[in-house]
């Protein structure tokens, strides 16, 4: 495991894959969430650190007890059936735990986030970290890779998402046709976005 | 105790019945998917090692991906079927590499998965490229040019517009030889 | 939302038209971008999402009086995920090539925004008859708006539209004359955004029209 690799996964996943101008990760929160480069911000690094630990802990829960379980029963795919099922139950413990922490320690925090922490449950890019590190051969089996690759994932996100909310600030002062409002001139601005991060492929060579 | 169980008891009890019912879809289909999933790998083989009728999966020493020994009627050795992976252009690409039965020369080669441009890089998945793979030497390393091959050299042509991603697959054959036909030979 | 105490019927069409998850109510987004890349693509997905979205529906509705606050969510997510596995193994076991194509988008319409949004405003509330009317129709609404991108898509992107079913029967259309102006483009990432903006914004112009229209 050396630090080239690692820093390869994690270039590849926050420009080359970028989660949502890519992969199309996330982009609920992405079309709704990125009026304001502060609250932007904000969700990026929620989502990032929600991402990092429900993809560490659903590694841990299929490499730790699914495959071990399932050994004794058929063979270490045999509970892979469950996975689904793992893997969102993580993530909804995952931010239930995160919400009580804030609310105790960091209170402030935790009025800022307001209703975005209970809708990160809902955020196809966290369960689309865990899918996604569960299906790729090269970060399946490797706990610091996959570590690596849901922390970059959360990261490209919040880079799309505050890249997305500066745009749209300035957007703001400008003339949109009443048809394209809101959704539609933001789709339209990520699909430059999108083109833009394209440029990037082929660095990972 | 009570109060955990009034209020959870119907999270536990779907809890069980989901999963009683996701087990029986599972065992359902397994069979099938298990099917599907080596179908595809065997057609690639049927096409890079032609005359193949079974094959048997072998352990290689110094190869950790799959290598198939490839029959044809009558038990006799039709050639072997080498699968290699690496990273192309835009994300991983797998392939399969068929050799002659003493393994000097390449019988085929089917790109099996790849994410390459549409319409540019991803041509090295066409049968008409990869067919220019077909006789080269497996013992040297083959390389890509960007014009037509000249005869007696271990070459290929680049798909016009796509040299990472042609350059990317020979990478990907030129290791994979390298490191797959020293244990092969022993076989 | 369109009628609350409509006939059952008219929850089934709203779902197609006045509530078109995909283009008047903006959920769902991230599969809708993802798989519109090719026709076969979207008619799976839509398969995939009606079947879940009438199940989870049918669950919910049957279990609605024994549902509890605390543990509402968690009910719409353990029945939508457990269909969902359901939907991904018949999807793996018949049509495995397109399941490979659509890679983690089947699972992930377990967090699909329309399904727990339909389970909890209509499937919670009201019977099993209606629920499934409603489930009918936003599954169907869905399919055909994602059905409509993919078309443009792949129309544009590749010069033509091909139903590779695994059985091999495929139609394809007027490949020849368009294949050298074909707008790789759209079928990549931009595209994607590209068709859905354009059509969500003829989409707000027809409705705004017919607001228009309406109100004289």
């Amino acid at each position: 495991m050396d630090l080239g690799s690692l820093a390869a996964v994690f270039v590849g996943v926050v420009f080359i894959n970028n989660f949502v101008l890519a992969q199309f990760l996330g982009i609920c929160p992405f079309l709704g969430v990125s009026r304001r480069v502060d609250m932007a911000f904000g969700m990026g690094c929620a989502v990032t650190f929600v991402m990092t630990i429900s993809g560490v802990t659903s590694w841990l829960i299929v490499h730790g007890i699914l495959m071990p379980v399932g050994s004794r029963l058929g063979g270490p795919e045999s509970l892979f059936f469950l996975k689904y099922v793992v893997f969102i139950m993580v993530i909804a413990a995952m931010v239930q735990l995160v919400e009580m922490y804030l609310r105790k320690f960091f209170p402030a925090l935790y009025t800022a986030f307001g209703v975005f922490l209970p809708l990160i449950t809902t955020n196809c890019a966290i369960l689309g970290a865990c899918l996604l590190i569960d299906m790729n051969e090269t970060y399946r089996n490797s706990l610091v890779k996959s570590a690596v690759f849901a922390f970059g994932g959360g990261v490209g996100f919040a880079i799309a998402i505050t890249v997305m909310a500066g745009i749209r600030e300035h957007l703001r002062f400008s003339d949109v046709p009443k048809p394209l409002q809101g959704a539609g001139i933001t789709l339209l601005t990520a699909c430059i976005l999108s083109l833009a991060f394209m440029g990037f492929a082929g660095i990972g060579k | 105790m009570r109060k955990f169980v009034r209020e959870s008891w119907l999270i536990l009890a779907l809890g069980l019945v989901f999963a009683t019912l996701l087990a029986c879809a599972q065992t359902a289909f397994q069979p099938r998917i298990q099917d599907n999933q080596a179908r595809a790998l065997n057609e690639a083989i049927g096409l890079v090692v032609p005359g193949t009728v079974r094959t048997e999966r072998v352990r290689v020493e110094g190869y950790d991906r799959d290598v198939f020994r490839c029959l044809a009627e009558g038990q006799t050795v039709a050639g072997w079927a080498v699968e290699a992976v690496g990273t192309g252009f835009a994300d991983r690409i797998r392939l399969v590499v068929g050799l002659s039965p003493d393994a000097r020369s390449i019988t085929g080669l089917k790109v099996i998965e790849n994410v390459e441009t549409p319409g540019l890089g991803n041509k090295i998945a066409e049968e008409a490229w990869a067919a220019q793979y077909r006789g080269l030497d497996a013992g040297r390393p083959i390389v890509v040019r960007k014009r037509p091959p000249a005869a007696d050299r271990n070459e290929v042509q680049a798909v016009t517009g796509a040299t990472i991603s042609s350059t990317a697959v020979t990478e990907i054959v030129n290791r994979a030889l390298e490191r797959v036909r020293p244990g092969l030979e022993r076989l | 939302m369109a009628s609350e105490n409509g006939s059952i019927l008219k929850q089934f069409t709203d779902g197609i038209v006045a509530n078109n998850p995909t283009l008047v109510l903006l959920l769902g987004m991230c599969p809708t971008l993802a798989v519109t890349n090719t026709v076969e693509n979207a008619l799976v997905m839509g398969a995939a999402v009606i079947f879940v979205l009438t199940m989870s529906n049918l669950v919910t509705s049957l279990l609605r009086h024994l549902l509890q606050p605390h543990v509402r969510i968690l009910v719409f997510t353990l029945t939508i995920a457990t269909f969902v596995t359901i939907a991904d193994l018949t999807l793996r076991a018949y049509v495995f090539e397109v399941s490979k194509k659509l890679g983690p988008f089947v699972p992930l319409i377990i967090v699909n925004c329309i399904i727990i949004a339909r389970a909890e405003v209509v499937a919670s509330r009201h019977g099993v008859g209606r629920s499934v009317a409603d489930a009918l129709g936003c599954g169907v609404g869905f399919t055909l708006a994602l059905t409509l991108l993919g078309a443009i898509r792949e129309l544009l992107g590749t010069g033509g539209i091909t139903l590779l079913r695994e059985s091999g029967w495929h139609w394809h259309l007027d490949p020849k004359v368009f294949e050298p102006h074909a707008w790789v483009v759209m079928i990549m990432p931009p595209g994607a955004f590209l068709t859905l903006g354009a059509v969500i914004g003829v989409v707000n112009h027809v409705r705004a029209r017919r607001a228009e229209r309406g109100g004289k």
